[in-house]
């Protein structure tokens, strides 16, 4: 027998807790655009992050590199925080016991109200120890300088930290597909540091996505990135 | 907001509004009385509404996992009161942006397709004990929408063969 008055005293289910129109809202007196949570949001100019890119590069070079993904991962430890907290209090549930599918419909919604492009998650590979992530739209792919190699470092760092707090462990993270070199796309792969690593000499020769996961998932497949 | 209402705003930001404009207007504020009326009785009526169609449900699928219908209700109890919503803001995107972009992949992953049939089947026939044909017109787009996306379309996930 099933209790509708206690379905909806428990109230289990709650729509987009992202829906952009409710979580960004705007404090006219203090110029402040808030999220529903109190939690201060910044609109960026493109215009800023073109000069991210080239102010880094020119004074740091090729290590500009490496600082965004640092930055990027460290964005991305502290987006995991503030995430978990503002799910399972809209859901009534630890993290850790929200169902995956929800999980990723929240994930995905954040990312979206926040501009940050569509991004999917494909778990084809999950038995192999990778995840891979799909970004469409991304603002950094489109100011990033057009070079001849995948540039959304910032995105791939704050990936790497984002899954790694929701597995507990440390993991790496490749971008194989950029959407600055004309792919339908940004790409990332999600592993443990040791085995995505292997993928960026490939990367490097210029093999595609699809094999660079092929040769990634032949490798031994005895260490999974727990879910 | 009243998309209608919303819509009439912007247009008057540089010129009076014409009588067609105004007709409109008062046309909206007009049937806002009944939606107001309609909301209440589905707020009200909300458990007598629900309750029988959750007992039809477990009498039509008395050996399917009670934690699946229980979820299928979930789906429902929103939908209802997202709709109730909707309709009284006039507003179909407040319910597509919030439940029906939403649920979906929720309701193929757990394969409730054919449970929430027959949930939504049992439903209109409630509703059409608690609300009066006018009020259950209102309704009518909303309900009519999150059947369509939610239970029309072919599911992305089979089951395996």
């Amino acid at each position: 027998m099933i209790s509708v008055k206690e379905l909806i005293k428990e109230s289990r289910f709650s729509g987009n807790y992202f829906v952009p129109d409710t979580y960004i809202q705007g404090d006219l007196e203090s110029g402040l655009i808030e999220n529903r949570d109190g939690g201060r949001l910044l609109a960026l100019p493109e215009s800023f992050i073109q000069a991210i890119y080239e102010g880094l590069t020119e004074e740091v070079g090729n290590a500009s590199e490496a600082v965004l993904y640092k930055c990027g991962a460290w964005w991305g430890k502290t987006f995991y925080r503030r995430f978990a907290e503002e799910v399972s209090q809209h859901l009534g549930r630890p993290l850790a016991e929200i169902d995956m599918i929800e999980f990723l419909q929240s994930f995905q919604q954040c990312w979206k109200t926040h501009g940050w492009g569509n991004i999917e998650l494909d778990f084809d590979f999950y038995q192999n120890g990778f995840i891979v992530a799909k970004i469409y739209n991304s603002a950094f792919a489109r100011t990033s300088p057009t070079l001849d190699k995948p540039k959304c470092f910032v995105e791939a760092g704050l990936l790497s930290s984002f899954f790694g707090g929701l597995t507990g462990q440390k993991l790496h993270c490749i971008q194989t597909t950029c959407e600055s070199l004309g792919a339908d796309c940004n790409h990332f792969v999600l592993g443990l540091p040791e085995r995505v690593k292997r993928a960026e000499a490939w990367l490097q020769e210029k093999h595609d996505h699809a094999t660079i996961m092929e040769r990634l998932s032949h490798g031994q497949a005895d260490r999974y990135v727990k879910p | 907001m009243d998309t209608a209402l919303q819509s009439l705003l912007y247009a008057a930001d540089d010129h009076y509004l014409s009588d067609a404009d105004l007709d409109r207007f008062h046309q909206d504020i007009q049937s806002l009385a009944e939606r107001i009326e309609t909301y209440e009785t589905l707020r009200d009526r909300e458990l007598a509404i629900l309750q029988p169609t959750a007992d039809y449900l477990s009498e039509e699928f008395p050996t399917a996992d009670p934690k699946l219908l229980e979820r299928s209700v979930i789906h429902w109890i929103n939908i209802l009161r997202y709709s109730a919503m909707a309709m009284l803001l006039n507003d179909q995107a407040f319910l597509s942006q919030r439940i029906l972009e939403w649920m979906p992949d929720l309701v193929q992953a757990y394969q409730l397709q054919d449970i929430e049939k027959t949930l939504y089947r049992f439903l209109q026939m409630q509703l059409k004990n608690s609300l009066s044909p006018e009020q259950l017109n209102l309704l009518k787009p909303y309900l009519e929408e999150a059947h369509a996306t939610l239970l029309s379309v072919t599911p992305a996930l089979q089951p395996a063969a």
